[in-house]
């Protein structure tokens, strides 16, 4: 374990792995975004409400948060590489069994929860795994990996419309079951580094680690619940809880908002359309500049958070499709460099003993504020009969969780004043933060 | 208003109702002197009432298909202009095809927008004939299901699909003052068809899994004979050393 922190490969084969990290958030995450594209068909042909049909996406999302945490500790025992392959094969199972279509309970089943699993044990793991192969890089390696997503939500738009026309929504079910197989092609190229065999200490090699402020033996076998104690993993999992809050809002309200203006279909559609474009160069932005190591990722992540929430709290001063395009464009921006440096500066604060643990743990507690955040956006929206509360409302849950991403930084640079004063190390594994330590010096 | 070129207007009619058709001329037109203004349903002419100076109307009482139609209001003076008045309810029926598999059950849905129709009836073609599909017949009871869902709203449900329930289908709207018909396609396909492209993926995706573990397994034979190779030289170098300090490389030489 010590090997694997020290000297993470940082390139070469890693990043191999990057590319099919890529490959894998576009083949589970993108899909997700554009199922919507099904919901008519299968709303119609099971002749049911749009409310009923939509619980098949509320359970897909719902597995995938429950799942993370279950997928984080099944690496450790496991390998990410099997974690994934089985993902691939449950998220094509799902999608497969989905063609059947014996009723609404089935599509529950089928293209809800085992697509959702599936996803999960895809996603969790390829995120993983990047992390562990970079130290210094990682920055960027997190962020190209993320860009998958947006790459391939941007064609999946049309190209599953054409599958629809083609061979129904059964059919194109079917076939995207099967392009979910290449999960497990990507799973297959992701090897475990070396140093994971390490993982089988035996107890005295447990008691040499260097672990914070931890004593206890072994906490990699079994998933790490004493993250919980740490103020900096609870300070970043309220940040997480918050801005999931805001995150859902603004593609739900941007629709309807557009069409309140006035503005017609497919002008609102190419909104989603420079959404998708800017996310994606947002991302690859935040990666090579964070790569640069000028500025602190946890910095960097405040910056992009108050930039957004700058351009949530501007959005509704948009009276047209020009003003409108342009704020669009700035908040899909700063989404897409918030989501590729915020999984690294979770590596950062907890370091990459307990990542796997803390990515699972991070991703079922924010989860929470994804559930809340887009009912109780609904409810203001309601209350003030416009949809644009629903951009205040994002924007202000946005600027507290800044807050929190401040205090957390607080914390963490008081922790690193104290360290230094002390003659020997507190704690510190984490490569990163002593590397910044070291600069200061 | 009329403004020199045709104008024309579609009109739906839901049921019986007193109409009232006018032309209305812009007043840039009121200095033409000599205006002939006629209304005409197809060839025969309907009497007018001159309301004002401008606008020239005709009152109608539809009661029944009779009487409906296209009108037509000719101005004539210096220009000829006219407007036409169609009266027609329209029903709307889906341009993209529905597509389903064998064996399987298609549902095709009419609207009707705004007007309510009294009945419904559905028409499978054969050929160029249109064949009324009667649930009421027993062979056809196990295979459609005519369902009105609500008093606009329409659906027939096709059981166990074969190749032979690909083609068109019509819903016909009855109303008051007429019959309206809209047009859907259903295509039946087979199995096969999305079978091709998925075997095609799973065999893409067969093979470079293949093609990866194989490498994998070449690289750690490799690493294992280098990692024997070393060990191996790393030995006898300690041995040679024990027996003998200097020329260690030679040492090696002899062992291997």
């Amino acid at each position: 374990m010590q090997a694997k922190d020290s000297n993470p490969p940082d390139g070469g084969y890693g990043w191999v792995v990057v590319v099919s990290a890529f490959m894998v958030m576009g083949l589970t995450a993108a899909i997700l975004k554009t199922f919507g594209l099904f919901f008519v068909e299968i709303q119609q042909h099971f002749d049911e409400l749009a409310s009923t049909t939509s619980w098949i996406t509320s359970i897909t999302i719902a597995i995938f948060h429950l799942g993370a945490p279950v997928a984080s500790s099944l690496c450790v025992r496991y390998t990410h590489r099997a974690v994934v392959i089985t993902g691939g094969l449950l998220a094509f199972s799902g999608m497969a069994l989905g063609f059947l279509g014996l009723n609404m309970v089935w599509m529950y089943a089928t293209t809800g929860f085992l697509q959702g699993l599936g996803i999960s044990f895809s996603w969790t793991p390829a995120i993983s795994i990047v992390s562990h192969y970079f130290s210094k890089k990682r920055a960027l390696a997190n962020a190209i990996a993320s860009a998958g997503e947006s790459a391939f939500a941007f064609t999946f738009g049309p190209f599953f419309q054409w599958l629809i026309s083609q061979y129904g929504w059964k059919g194109g079910l079917f076939i995207i079951g099967g392009i979910q197989l290449n999960i497990c092609v990507c799973g297959v190229l992701m090897r475990p580094l070396a140093s994971s065999c390490v993982l089988e200490a035996p107890p005295d090699k447990g008691a040499s680690k260097i672990d914070k402020e931890d004593q206890s033996p072994v906490t990699h076998k079994t998933f790490n619940w004493m993250l919980v104690r740490r103020p900096e993993f609870v300070l970043y999992a309220i940040f997480g809880i918050l801005a999931a809050m805001s995150f859902f809002v603004p593609p739900l309200f941007l629709v309807p908002l557009s069409y309140s203006m006035g503005i017609d279909e497919s002008w609102t559609a190419s909104l989603l359309s420079i959404l998708a474009m800017v996310d994606f160069a947002g991302r690859l932005l935040c990666g090579w500049y964070a790569n640069l190591h000028v500025t602190k990722t946890v910095h960097l992540l405040t910056m992009t958070i108050t930039l957004i929430s700058t351009s949530l709290m501007l959005l509704p001063l948009a009276n047209d499709y020009l003003s409108l395009a342009i704020f669009t464009g700035f908040y899909g921006f700063f989404f897409g460099t918030t989501v590729a440096v915020h999984i690294t500066v979770l590596a950062d604060v907890v370091g990459m003993s307990d990542f796997d643990s803390a990515l699972g743990l991070f991703m079922l507690i924010r989860s929470t504020g994804g559930f809340v955040g887009p009912p109780l956006a609904g409810l203001l929206v309601d209350m003030a009969g416009d949809y644009r509360a629903g951009f205040y409302m994002a924007g202000t849950t946005l600027v507290l969780s800044a807050g929190f991403l401040v205090t957390l930084d607080q914390l963490q640079q008081r922790k690193e004043r104290g360290s230094q004063a002390n003659t020997k190390p507190e704690k510190s594994t984490l490569p990163y933060p002593s590397f910044h330590l070291l600069k200061l010096q | 208003g009329v403004s020199g070129t045709p104008v024309e207007k579609n009109i739906t009619l839901g049921s019986a109702s007193r109409i009232e058709l006018s032309c209305r001329l812009d007043n840039k037109y009121s200095h033409f002197k000599s205006l002939q203004v006629t209304w005409k349903r197809g060839n025969e002419t309907v009497r007018h009432i001159n309301k004002t100076e401008n606008s020239w109307s005709i009152q109608l009482r539809i009661l029944d298909n009779s009487k409906l139609g296209s009108y037509s209001c000719t101005l004539k003076g210096e220009e000829e202009v006219g407007a036409m008045f169609h009266l027609q309810p329209k029903i709307e029926g889906k341009e993209k095809p529905i597509i389903s598999y064998e064996g399987d059950t298609a549902v095709m849905t009419c609207e009707s927008s705004g007007y309510t129709p009294i009945a419904w009836t559905w028409y499978m073609t054969n050929g160029s004939e249109q064949i009324a599909i009667n649930i009421n017949d027993s062979l056809l009871a196990d295979k459609y299901v005519i369902n009105t869902i609500s008093a606009n709203v329409t659906h027939l449900k096709i059981l166990e699909l074969t190749k032979e329930d690909d083609g068109v289908y019509w819903c016909e709207a009855a109303f008051e003052l007429g019959k309206s018909k809209g047009k859907l396609k259903l295509k039946v396909l087979s199995f096969m068809v999305p079978l091709k492209p998925f075997l095609a993926i799973v065999a893409e995706v067969v093979v470079l899994v293949t093609i990866i573990f194989l490498y994998e397994m070449y690289l750690k034979k490799k690493e294992k004979r280098a990692a024997e190779f070393w060990s191996l030289t790393s030995l006898s170098y300690s041995k040679s050393e024990e027996s003998n300090g200097l020329e260690s490389s030679s040492a090696r030489h002899r062992k291997i």
